[in-house]
């Protein structure tokens, strides 16, 4: 049971991941690997200034960290017309240096006593379960609240521009919107969410390690499709809401493979290869689906014939 | 209104595929004139709008829209003012998102700051009311994705995106010519209608002598990157397809004579 609150509350903080690579993916139509160190970059940001006794601080410092390294991406791609997946590339390689040096040349930064959720269940006396379900329900409340932002924000002015530039970039010209601005903006607000997912999860394991962020875009495609999968692609606020859900039924189905032990001793070892199949997978049923629409049926012809 | 003068423009310039796409093009465009432009491929009608537009930049020459020179401002600058109706039904409107986000989008931009809410109820309000003045029966499917609405009525939204707030011009490229004989004469008669309602300048390419001729109030023929024929009042009114087709090669036929002179 323990290990399916812990599994709750880390899919509702990699949800902020999900959530940001929904917007960079379905909103923006931009495979964006920034994500793939910007996670990591928010992680180190938190952690040096939490380190430094400023743990709620540690929260917006990550958000404008994760913005910046989507800035960056973006003036690359629109202003510089870098190809986006380079792009990403670029700024991802470039952050693994600064990530080392904001944790002092160290790989592994730890938050010591300043880590948020430790703060929070030194308030109160707690057996270990109490804490688990404590840590996940302040998780749920952050997540909500980050969401009903979210939702309000894309039904503004600037968040149909931004869905609108993913759409059809040349009717939003023709709107006398700028593009590149849109689409900077979109990223950085979609880096600034993963890098927030990354500060959270330094808070949530007590430090920050560079390795942190690999693999993060994968675990975001796949909860987005899970979430797809299980709830449909049906408009905007679903898809953020269905982000988040999938990354949290993504976590309780690693969790139970390692605790049934279904595959043995590689049950924790095989979780990215596990990760990474059923992404392959459902990213191709469409093609896989097509193809056997389109299979000819020679058996009926016959009949009719 | 719009003047244009000694408009030029040169694709692949000093190489063995120069073309001359506009030459030298003059065009005075009187407020409230609905102009119709005809031409055969290449002779520079797109590549006009283009320029009056802002998707690619003259050469040489000016463009003013209301007395403000706008023959290099950006291309989403000049759109506050600018609307434009293309011929593919998927160009103008935003397929994913629905019928009143995409009008939203083209109404709020200039009244609304960015981070205010897109779509109030008294918007909805006012975009049933406009959608429900063209019969199409969209009135009732604001919540409806533009995906799934066929190409005459994605063209009816694009129109009344571009007009929701009034620009002061309208450029309709083709905008008919991908939809079937039905539904391009359903457009035709709202752009009509759009039109003479708001007192628009208008010009509009199409590559139907006859609706060219019966539509809005001017006329002009463009070739080889100039305008070659410009029929307005009483000429126009008398003016028929194959006096037109008549005209067209007899001027061709000067200039071919005086080209020969000129390279003799």
């Amino acid at each position: 049971m323990q290990l399916y609150i812990t599994a709750l509350q880390e899919g509702l903080l990699y949800g902020l991941l999900a959530v940001g690579i929904f917007i960079s993916l379905r909103m923006l139509n931009i495979p964006d690997l920034t994500t793939e160190s910007s996670f990591g970059f928010g992680a180190a940001a938190a952690a040096v200034t939490a380190a430094a006794g400023h743990p709620i601080l540690s929260l917006p410092v990550a958000l404008v960290a994760g913005a910046l390294a989507g800035f960056v991406t973006g003036l690359l791609q629109t202003k510089l017309r870098v190809h986006p997946v380079l792009a990403g590339i670029i700024t991802m390689s470039g952050l693994y240096s600064i990530n080392l040096i904001v944790m002092h040349n160290t790989p592994n930064l730890p938050l010591g006593d300043n880590a948020i959720f430790k703060l929070l269940y030194a308030c109160f006396e707690l057996s270990a379960i109490q804490k688990k379900i404590l840590g996940a329900v302040v998780s749920a409340v952050f997540c909500v609240i980050m969401l009903i932002i979210l939702i309000r924000f894309f039904k503004t002015q600037l968040g149909l521009c931004i869905r609108a530039t993913g759409d059809n970039p040349e009717m939003v010209r023709a709107s006398s919107i700028n593009v590149h601005a849109v689409k900077i903006t979109g990223l950085c607000i979609s880096n600034a969410l993963v890098a927030l997912s990354g500060a959270l999860i330094a808070h949530y394991s007590g430090y920050s390690d560079i390795h942190s962020s690999n693999g993060t875009l994968v675990y975001g495609l796949a909860a987005v499709i899970i979430g797809e999968a299980i709830f449909g692609r049906r408009g905007v606020t679903l898809g953020l809401i269905s982000s988040v859900l999938g990354s949290i039924i993504y976590k309780i189905i690693v969790t139970f493979v390692v605790q049934m032990n279904l595959f043995g001793d590689y049950s924790a070892t095989l979780m990215k290869l596990m990760c990474a199949v059923i992404v392959a997978i459902t990213l191709s049923i469409p093609a896989i689906r097509e193809k056997r629409q389109n299979r000819y049926n020679g058996k009926e012809r016959g009949e009719n014939a | 209104m719009l003047n244009i003068s000694k408009l030029s423009k040169t694709f692949s310039p000093n190489s063995q595929f120069e073309r001359h796409v506009l030459n030298g093009l003059d065009l005075e465009l009187k407020d409230g004139e609905f102009v119709t432009i005809i031409g055969s491929n290449g002779a520079g009608k797109s590549t006009l709008f283009n320029a009056i537009c802002g998707s690619i930049l003259p050469d040489s020459g000016a463009i003013t829209l209301n007395g403000r020179d706008i023959t290099l401002m950006p291309e989403h600058k000049r759109a506050k003012f600018i609307g434009r109706v293309f011929q593919d039904p998927m160009k103008g409107t935003a397929p994913s998102m629905t019928i009143e986000e995409n009008l939203a989008l083209a109404y709020s931009r200039s009244r609304k700051g960015i981070l205010s809410t897109a779509i109030t109820r008294k918007d909805r309000e006012f975009f049933k009311a406009s959608l429900a003045e063209y019969g199409m029966g969209l009135e009732d499917r604001l919540t409806t994705k533009l995906s799934l609405l066929s190409g005459g009525q994605r063209q009816v939204v694009t129109l009344l995106m571009c007009t929701i707030v009034t620009p002061e011009l309208l450029l309709l490229d083709e905008h008919t010519a991908a939809l079937d004989p039905a539904a391009a004469e359903k457009i035709m008669e709202i752009t009509n209608s759009i039109v003479s309602k708001n007192h628009l300048s208008a010009l509009m390419i199409t590559h139907n002598i006859k609706s060219a001729l019966s539509t809005g109030d001017r006329t002009i023929m463009l070739d080889a990157g100039k305008i070659i024929i410009d029929l307005s009042g009483e000429e126009r009114a008398k003016m028929t397809v194959d006096q037109l087709l008549h005209l067209y090669s007899e001027k061709k036929k000067l200039e071919l004579d005086e080209d020969s002179i000129l390279f003799s």
